[in-house]
């Protein structure tokens, strides 16, 4: 089992119920997979660097999971077919961190 | 003579690289990362990297910024995951 880190952007145009269902979708597809989730981080809507599909801005959200490679790989293929993911990156990590990153929103405790 | 040319040229070197360092200090030569609580580098942290791109998007090379050669390679590896998900650009210009 490794620790894997997981952001992905979606597209600007979602309404919030389709934010909603995607972000569940992909949680889903790791737990079936035999995968646990360990931390949840939402970035919000931010600024592109540059146009990716013709779109200047995206909802980013941050995923910490543990799990096997099958995992990884079904997510990524259903993020590769999927038009409403503009981008997706995964990678390993040793740790989750126990703070939350600059990045993540102030308001979810809310 | 030869020794009184060569002083100067490296002068201007120094000189040179101070630009990228606080004013008012001596030329410093250690490496501004792997000093005690250092910054941690990371791809969420993008005021830290971007101190250590040119203003055209290019990394800076570590003979310039004296940063050691480990962690030149963390910097690499970080600024390019921050590119593909368009938190820092690839070429501004």
């Amino acid at each position: 089992m490794n620790i894997y880190e997981h952001t992905y952007i979606l597209s600007q145009n979602l309404s919030s119920k389709d934010l909603k269902d995607t972000r569940t979708k992909i949680e889903n597809i790791i737990e079936k997979y035999h995968g646990k989730i360990e931390k949840v981080e939402d970035w919000g809507l931010r600024n592109l660097a540059y146009p990716i599909k013709k779109f200047k801005k995206g909802y980013y959200s941050n995923i910490f999971f543990s799990g096997t490679g099958t995992a990884v790989f079904e997510l990524e293929k259903f993020e590769k077919i999927d038009e409403n993911v503009l981008r997706f990156l995964t990678f390993k990590v040793k740790e989750v961190p126990k703070e939350n990153s600059e990045l993540c929103l102030k308001d979810e405790n809310k | 003579m030869i020794r009184k040319n060569f002083k100067k040229t490296k002068k201007k070197i120094n000189s040179n690289l101070m630009l990228f360092q606080k004013p008012g200090m001596k030329f410093k030569r250690e490496c501004p990362l792997s000093e005690k609580n250092a910054p941690v580098i990371n791809y969420k942290n993008t005021k830290l990297l971007q101190k250590y791109i040119s203003e055209t998007g290019k990394m800076l090379p570590s003979r310039i910024t004296s940063v050691s050669y480990s962690k030149q390679k963390e910097l690499s590896s970080e600024i390019k995951k921050a590119r593909i998900l368009a938190l820092l650009s690839f070429a501004n210009d």
